[in-house]
């Protein structure tokens, strides 16, 4: 994930709004990428721990890694999680 | 939320909260770009016309300026807008997708010359913003 420090995060009803410092962009980011950014932490974690760590903190209503792999891509495009 | 640990989640099996993954296909994010006041979707899916409607009867010459149709030397309009991936891809030494190497060089450098106001700029300011 983006270096805490660079980001500016506020709650919004059901979005959270997030100002990435380096980019300057706002991002509204809705369920279920605040949790996934939250999962991941600041060190991050391999793709299988975050399914896991997902499927031990929340009732997912849906497994599909191909559904997760596509919220990691956008979260990656914004800038806010990169790929080790 | 970068702690989790202070993230305030009930660990409780019997509190955990419902989460859905989603569609492959929907979106979770919009991002705002600054000074632009306006939002994109997503880089990955905003369109670029070549060239702007306004201008649509226009051809593209090989260094991407606008020139009367059937023109020498220069590519007739694309047939539809390429998304911002594609362009993004183009940018990067790619070639945008059903072109030829020598129309594609010629709808990139259009798009390099697009003004604020023309149609496509905010999809190609936006690829243009830095990461990190």
């Amino acid at each position: 994930m983006a270096r805490p420090e660079s980001l500016r995060v506020a709650h919004l009803d059901s979005f959270m709004a997030v100002y990435h410092r380096s980019s300057g962009i706002t991002h509204l980011i809705t369920a279920p990428a605040p949790e996934i950014m939250a999962v991941l932490g600041e060190a991050g974690l391999t793709f299988a721990a975050l399914t896991e760590r997902l499927a031990a903190d929340y009732e997912l209503g849906d497994t599909d890694a191909a559904a997760l792999a596509a919220r990691l891509d956008e979260l990656v495009a914004a800038g806010l999680v990169s790929v080790a | 939320m970068s702690d989790d640990s202070e993230d305030s989640q009930p660990q409780g099996v019997t509190s955990r909260r419902a989460l859905m993954l989603g569609a492959v296909g929907a979106t979770a994010i919009v991002s705002i770009r600054p000074a632009l006041a306006q939002t994109a979707a997503s880089v990955v899916t905003c369109q670029i016309p070549v060239p702007d409607p306004g201008r649509a009867g226009n051809y593209i010459a090989a260094d991407g300026s606008l020139v009367p149709a059937r023109s020498p030397g220069s590519f007739a309009p694309a047939g539809t807008p390429f998304k911002g991936a594609d362009v993004k891809t183009a940018l990067a030494g790619g070639q945008l997708p059903g072109t030829t190497y020598e129309q594609s060089r010629a709808y990139t450098n259009y798009i390099r010359r697009l003004q604020s106001g023309t149609s496509g700029f905010t999809c190609f300011a936006s690829l243009q913003m830095p990461r990190g």
